[in-house]
């Protein structure tokens, strides 16, 4: 019985933090929607998240498309197939390794930042005072950063195909000897442009994902330095967890696009 | 216009309740705070004055208990009509609650940035609707300079506009927040401990900012949070002492002064003898 009914009381609590999260999503996309346009604000995330993120995206996925291109060629090479290695590791890279690493990337950097800003905002009432200022932080604070997110990164996700791609080609073709010609070939022969949109378009859910979790997070702060502490490590691990297992899903939402 | 403003109600606060968690915080809080008048609100810390002051804008909502600003009724009103009384309000929060993304002349610049130069400035002065700013570019840019440098100056902080809000101390930083509450000239003016942690000279120069702001705009409605028993006395024309959730007494400085009430006698005595539980 008791068992019963502490069951009981988590669950309900899990479907009001639910409730309360898609609640915050209504409000921060109608606020996104409605005038003033906050142009200026925008821009500044869409530089804190993607301009500011480069490097980090950059140093990832040339050592991820090395050292898919090293793996690839241990398998590759019993059946005389190396030729294959750029089609494979480019089709890794399209639809899974480049939206979800760069998404785990940016969530360790962005989706703390939001949850830390917006967290010490609200602590220090910075939050109440802009809503005394009759401004509304929903259309202030959240929706700029959540639309940047969405945007800023299938960008990088895109940037993290093409370097993941020198990375294996650097690899393939200037140490594992694997013919030029060959090795471009396969890749067009592999990849089509489903398979890249669908990565971009992966990217794009783990953008919102990232973002409204790190400004949830953040907007719902309690109890001082601790409470921003505490909020800023529940976004990184919710969206982390939420990223590898919405990615599974979006796969197989994905997967007739490039069957056909 | 003016006498139109000054007959209307100030705030007028019913019987609030608010609890948070276990805390019975606010216990049925019935305050009137006049128009054109300074309004002291004086109790311990920890008793709610925050919370209290909170709800006046409608930045906390009540258990219970009704505030009415002007003659609109805040339960009543939508996230629209809510907006636009807050656009009535100028706010200084306890800790100032800067932004500290903007260095301080930008914190000061913001409200006119966001709501426009032209209004707001005093009932009274109120012509044109709120937020359709006339002026543009240059003209707009150095309008916004001068109200803001005037305000500055007026809370001893001339040419400190540069200054990131992280390089100031505290006292700096609770006059620039004044300073961004009063740059638009609202009607009702919520301060919340305005001088605590200020020195004896600079208390005594913020003082005097609260009652001339008053005293030149006599339709606007000051609502000032102190434990300062000597700068409550000397500005207001009405104080009231939260105690236990409630409103202990309420009244004229004189009235206070002479009150026999203990509770309300330890308080502005400073005596650690008598009802109130130390703790
Ligand atoms: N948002 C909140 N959540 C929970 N408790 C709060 C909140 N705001 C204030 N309190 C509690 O309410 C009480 C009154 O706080 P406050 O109004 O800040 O006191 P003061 O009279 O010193 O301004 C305190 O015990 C405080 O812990
Ligand atoms: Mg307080």
């Amino acid at each position: 019985m008791n068992i019963l009914s502490a069951l009981g009381a988590t669950i309900i609590a899990q479907f009001e933090a639910l409730g309360g999260y898609l609640l915050f999503v209504g409000k921060s996309a109608t606020a996104g929607f409605l005038p003033p346009y906050r142009v200026r604000l925008l821009l500044k995330q869409m530089h804190f998240v993607g301009v500011e993120s480069l490097t980090i995206v950059v140093i990832t996925s040339i050592f991820t498309g090395m050292v898919f291109a090293i793996q690839a060629e241990i398998g590759f090479s019993q059946f005389g197939a190396n030729g294959l290695i750029g089609g494979i590791v480019a089709l890794s890279l399209t639809r899974e390794l480049s939206p979800v690493l760069t998404a785990l990337m940016v969530n360790g950097r962005v989706g703390s930042a939001m949850a830390a800003e917006l967290g010490t905002m609200r602590v220090t009432e910075q939050v109440d005072a802009l809503e005394s200022m009759a401004i509304d932080p929903m259309q202030y604070l959240v929706a700029p950063r959540v639309l940047a997110s969405i945007v800023m990164v299938p960008a990088l996700t895109m940037i993290f195909n093409v370097i993941g791609l020198a990375g294996c080609w650097y690899v393939a073709v200037q140490q594992l000897q694997v013919p030029e010609g060959g090795f471009w070939a396969r890749i067009w022969w592999f990849v089509d442009e489903d398979d890249v949109l669908g990565g971009c378009f992966k990217g794009a859910v783990f953008g919102f994902i990232l973002s409204s979790i790190g400004c949830y997070q953040g907007f719902h702060t309690r109890g001082g330095a601790e409470g921003v502490g505490r909020a800023t490590t529940r976004a990184v691990v919710i969206s982390g967890v939420l990223i590898l297992t919405s990615d599974y899903f979006l796969t197989r939402i994905l997967a007739p696009l490039s069957v056909g | 216009m003016q006498t139109a403003i000054q007959e209307t109600p100030g705030i007028q606060i019913t019987a609030l309740k608010k609890a948070f968690g276990q805390q019975q915080v606010l216990d049925g809080v019935d305050l009137e705070v006049p128009r054109g008048k300074i309004t002291v609100v004086i109790g311990r810390s920890g008793t709610g004055k925050s919370v209290l002051l909170k709800h006046v804008m409608g930045l906390i909502v009540p258990d219970s208990g009704s505030v009415r600003v002007g003659n609109d009724l805040l339960a009543d009103l939508g996230p629209r009509a809510l907006r636009n009384v807050r656009f009535r309000f100028g706010m200084v929060f306890q800790n100032a609650a800067l932004f500290d993304s903007m260095d301080v002349f930008e914190n000061v610049a913001f409200p006119l940035r966001e709501h426009g130069i032209e209004h707001g400035l005093h009932p009274g002065q109120q012509g044109t609707p709120l937020g359709t700013a006339r002026l543009r570019g240059r003209a707009r840019e150095a309008a916004i300079r001068e109200r803001v440098e005037g305000m500055l100056a007026a809370v001893g902080l001339r040419d400190m506009g540069y200054k990131a809000v992280s390089e100031l101390s505290g006292g700096m930083r609770k006059r620039v927040g004044l300073a961004r509450a009063l740059v638009r000239g609202p009607e009702f003016l919520l301060y919340d401990e305005p001088t605590t942690g200020l020195d004896p000279i600079m208390t005594a120069q913020i003082d005097n900012l609260i009652r001339a702001t008053q005293d030149a705009n006599p339709g606007i409605t000051s609502l000032v949070i102190s434990h300062d028993m000597a700068a409550s006395f000397r500005i207001a024309d009405h104080m009231a002492m939260l105690y236990e959730g409630k409103i202990r007494m309420n009244g004229t400085p004189a009235e206070i002064r002479s009150t026999a009430d203990p509770v309300v006698r330890q308080f502005i005595e400073g005596r650690l003898d008598g009802p109130i539980p130390l703790g």
